[in-house]
């Protein structure tokens, strides 16, 4: 078994290396030939060997995948490191798909990073393969929860190719409208704080950093006796925002700041909210000064930057895959995140409906979607309206799988965060 | 567009159209444009009359044109989206049990959880108006889905093969041709290819319509009828007796009643498991931290036979089925559900046996048994009656010292009989008995029986006498008799989003005059497919076509 865990994690490090060098491969593949002439040559072959290799990273995924549910005994979907590295999966499997149809490696430039970014995302969250609780052990945890990553995949490539209209369509000329322009790149800002993230969690991992801090918690207990006791959570990040009601510890200060600045505020109440909070601030820090470093280097907004490679495309195109494969990601997540999840809910918690937060939220997705679909009959919203539609859409599903757990606290809370 | 009743809706072809048709229902002329106009035809349900149209609106049209507008459904669809939205900001009162809800909100999250409270957001999806926008959110499902299915569907069971040039040279896909071989041998070859893609093929005349997947139309319907089965099956778990719901305790081995049926459930052994250390990862070992592997009732469910509603007697009960209730794994019988929910390792008494005895001499008149639930008023036990007069199964003093129970749980159970016999008063003598040696010294029993128990004393030989129950476990018990509307409405609705969003409604319309071709192409979604497709079909007859160029591209904004 521990052989096999080995095994496992291994493949999803080659996976995640394959996937890079895919991702390099599609940009050269577009970006690579300067001369005209060849170009589509250039672009069908280089397209092609990036590919096989995004082919290959994706049999890694799988050998992952297989390994690790037989070495833990269970499908590895039980908790946030395994949904999100499984949604990886699925985004890349989607990106096949809509490949295979619309045969545009340009695609492949913002889906593969896509995909590989949140498999970094994914290592953030403790990867331990732990036993099932009774709560989740069931065949709807098959059904349930990988229709709902297939459904995200597929909004998550709508999102991509919905983002890729609005690179290639924004007008950069020094009279253009400012609004776009600035929307645009808050969007980009948005995907280098996750990355920026990650790569904090991942800077402090590798310098073993760790501090334990107390805090007074009081509970109230079945016969409504109020019990004080002491909670530790453990930091992995200098922590500039302690647990609510903490006693002071003894932390090296960072840059001769005394740390901790300051307490969480009392109303955030998930799962050790303050430790996550903590998080947040460092991943916009870090965000922060990656994209300053990015700027200072290209000397444009990215999205300005990026616009070039995607002059070979049609927005009509780029429109056409965004749609599409929202309307494709719309029944699957229809069945897996709300009938599914109300059939498992049904037999699992005896109600198909509480509204429990993350219930709602996958209403939220759902009505968005729906209303994304509901606008592109009016012929108005297609093209720029329409990707935008895309864009929050997906925002809304992150927040859907993410937020939610990590802000507000409820049933869905043993997803392991 | 502004129509007047007394438009002439009468097409050059002939055709007398409703009003507020755009494309003429037969040829499929444009019936507002001049032939000078080359913009792409809206399509939209065929450019057929829809009731919502109608000229001068009265009432009800009005209320039916307000729900029938797409805009509007759009507009319910967001304003439910963001009020839903804002009832996850704090819990829901429905999450708690017991919670003066006017009080919690402003301790827990202070000022802006009151106004949360006032606001009446802490029962968002209780309150009138989100209430009211699921019910205008279901009339707009109604309302859009008549107004246009029903012209659809005539303007699609009618259709004629040969349409109008303006029809054709307008749709988004458009080829024309000048044709230099035979025209009879063209359209048949054409014809063999479009057959090979599965279209369905009408002509007449040198004209030709294909036609393929039109069923997928009906998808968004049939969707729509789904989704208003689920409503309505939603709200008809507020007809009485349709739904139920509610908690209760199991103490082992004792059969409890399930209300309003002849069933009684019996917990027959609860058992938790918890994970091993070698089990769970290192990590959580070293934190110290208990994981739950198996929850499980193992259950039996009875039937009563006879003294059902009598108060005093017992009930016959008569087995029905065991079952082994788990968390994912709910018994089930006759409409009536039973989840695991809760559990409770605290031992509580079923009964005792005690011994009636003479103080003195140590005789026992012989034993009687005192069960903590349906507790028998009457004992006879040698020549002495009891008679049971008071009963406190969680017995406590409240302010006053007056005695009290503190719950129907066996906590503290305490029994007062008025014994009558030799020696006793004719009256009875009232004797104040605790089960439990705890609550003996607690209480000071032999304080408060002082007198009696000079002459007699209650008490247990041995542990065989007393009955426990080692746990109880919390089930929940549930009826929910629209069940199976729902998942009909849900499966409805699935079926009718698989045919709208993985299958297209493909039309190719193909005229021939004098050896010039003009082709028009339409679909309700995904025109790369259908491009190709044409292209493709144009390419078997030997015209080399890109794909790209017979689309005029319909999505420039």
């Amino acid at each position: 078994m521990k052989l096999l865990l080995e095994i496992s994690q291994d493949a999803y490090l080659i996976a995640f290396f394959l996937f890079c060098i895919a991702f390099i491969m599609f940009v050269f593949a577009m970006a690579g030939h300067k001369k005209k002439a060849n170009r589509v040559v250039h672009e069908r072959r280089w397209g092609i060997i990036a590919f096989v290799i995004t082919l290959i990273g994706l049999a890694a995924q799988i050998v992952y995948f297989i390994t690790r549910w037989i070495g833990g005994g269970h499908i590895p979907v039980s908790n946030m490191y395994e949904f999100m590295s499984f949604l990886s999966m699925m985004i890349i499997g989607a990106f096949i798909v809509m490949y295979l149809i619309y045969r545009s490696p340009v695609l492949g430039v913002f889906a593969v990073p896509l995909a590989f970014i949140i498999m970094a995302y994914a290592s953030v969250f403790p990867s331990e393969v732990q036993p099932l609780i009774p709560q989740l052990d069931s065949v709807w945890l098959k059904i349930h929860v990988t229709m709902v990553a297939l459904g995200y995949a597929f909004f998550g490539i709508g999102f991509i190719a919905g983002l890729m209209h609005l690179i290639r369509c924004v007008n950069w000329a020094p009279d253009a409208p400012r609004k776009p322009q600035v929307w645009l790149e808050m969007i980009m800002v948005l995907i280098v704080v996750i990355i920026g993230f990650t790569a904090v969690v991942f800077s402090y991992r590798g310098a073993g950093y760790e501090v334990t801090i107390h805090q007074r918690v009081e509970e109230v207990d079945k016969q409504g006796q109020i019990n004080s006791k002491i909670e530790s959570t453990v930091y992995t990040m200098p922590p500039l925002i302690a647990p609510l009601n903490s006693e002071p510890a003894d932390i090296n200060p960072l840059l001769g700041i005394q740390l901790p600045l300051m307490e969480a505020p009392d109303w955030m109440k998930g799962v050790q909210a303050a430790r996550k909070l903590n998080t947040t601030v460092w991943s916009i820090i870090g965000g922060l000064l990656l994209y300053g470093l990015i700027r200072l280097l290209i000397r444009k907004p990215i999205a300005e930057r990026i616009q070039p490679l995607l002059r070979g495309m049609d927005p009509d195109d780029l429109d056409e895959i965004s749609y599409r494969s929202n309307a494709i990601g719309f029944p699957i997540f229809t069945l897996g995140g709300l009938v599914f999840a109300m059939i498992w809910a049904q037999i699992a918690w005896s109600r198909f409906w509480a509204w429990d937060p993350k219930e709602v939220w996958a209403l939220i997705t759902w009505l968005c979607y729906s209303a994304y679909l509901h606008l592109r009959l009016s012929r108005g919203f297609q093209g720029t309206r329409s990707s935008w539609l895309s864009v929050i859409g997906f925002i809304i599903v992150m927040f859907t799988l993410l937020g939610v757990n990590l802000i507000i606290s409820g049933l869905h809370s043993y997803a392991g965060v | 567009m502004v129509l007047t009743s007394f438009q002439n809706t009468k097409c050059e072809c002939g055709h007398q159209n409703a009003v507020g048709t755009v494309l003429c229902e037969a040829c499929g002329k444009p019936l507002y444009d001049d032939d000078s106009n080359h913009s792409i035809l809206e399509m939209r349900y065929d450019g057929v009359a829809r009731k919502s149209q109608k000229a001068s609106p009265g009432l009800i049209d009005s209320v039916w044109n307000f729900f029938s507008s797409v805009k509007i459904a759009v507009i319910l669809i967001v304003i439910t989206l963001v009020g839903s939205s804002l009832g996850t900001i704090y819990p829901q009162e429905s999450q708690f049990v017991n919670v003066d809800a006017s009080q919690y909100y402003k301790t827990t999250y202070g000022t802006l959880g009151h106004i949360y409270y006032l606001l009446g957001l802490s029962h968002t999806y209780e309150s009138w108006w989100f209430i009211t926008l699921l019910v205008m959110i279901g009339s707009s499902l109604v309302i859009c889905s008549l107004d246009r299915v029903l012209p659809l569907y005539r303007a699609l069971h009618k259709q004629k093969v040969r349409k109008h040039d303006q029809f054709l040279k307008r749709q988004r896909i458009v080829y024309e041709h000048e044709l230099t071989t035979d025209t009879e041998q063209w359209l048949s070859d054409t014809e063999q290819a479009l057959r090979k893609k599965r279209y369905r093929i009408t002509k007449n005349d040198g004209a030709l319509m294909a036609e393929k997947n039109r069923f997928s139309r009906w998808g968004p319907y049939i969707n729509h009828i789904g989704l208003i089965i689920f409503l309505l099956a939603v709200l008809a778990r507020s007809i009485p007796g349709w739904h139920m719901e509610y908690y209760a305790a199991f103490p082992q081995g004792e059969p409890r009643p399930i209300p309003d049926t002849p069933y009684y459930l019996q917990n027959d052994h609860f058992t938790v498991e918890y994970y091993s250390d070698k089990e769970m990862p290192e990590q959580f070992v070293k934190e110290g931290r208990v994981m739950p592997k198996l929850f499980e009732t193992k259950a039996t469910l009875f039937r009563c036979v006879s003294n059902c509603d009598d108060p005093v007697l017992e009930p016959k009960l008569e087995q029905v089925t065991k079952y082994d209730i788990r968390v994912n794994d709910p018994f089930e019988y006759d409409g009536i559900l039973a989840y695991q929910y809760d559990f409770d390792l605290t031992p509580k008494l079923i009964s005792v046996k005690p011994m009636l005895k003479d103080q003195k001499t140590g005789q026992s008149f012989g034993s009687f048994d005192v069960k903590m639930s349906n507790t028998e008023t009457q004992y006879t036990v040698g020549p002495y009656t009891l008679e049971l007069r008071e009963k406190y199964l969680d017995f406590a003093l409240d302010e006053k010292g007056t005695p009290m129970t503190k719950s129907q749980e066996p906590n503290a159970p305490a029994f007062v009989f008025v014994i009558k016999g030799p020696n006793l008063p004719e009256s009875g003598e009232p004797y104040m008995y605790f089960p439990l040696q705890k609550d003996k010294v607690r209480f000071q029993e032999e304080a408060i029986n002082r007198d009696i128990m000079k002459k007699l004393r209650i008490e247990v030989a041995s542990m065989n006498d007393v009955s426990i129950s080692e746990s109880t476990s919390y089930l929940n018990i549930r009826k929910d008799t629209a069940m199976p509307f729902v998942w009909v409405g849900a499966t409805i609705s699935m079926i009718g989003l698989v045919m709208g969003f993985y299958w297209q409604h493909r039309r190719i319309w193909i005229r021939i005059e004098h050896q010039q071709l003009l082709l028009g192409a339409h679909t309700n979604k995904n025109w790369f497919g259908l491009r190709n497709e044409v292209a493709r079909i144009l390419q078997a007859t030997q015209l080399e076509v890109d794909a790209k160029a017979i689309d005029r591209g319909g999505n420039k904004v």
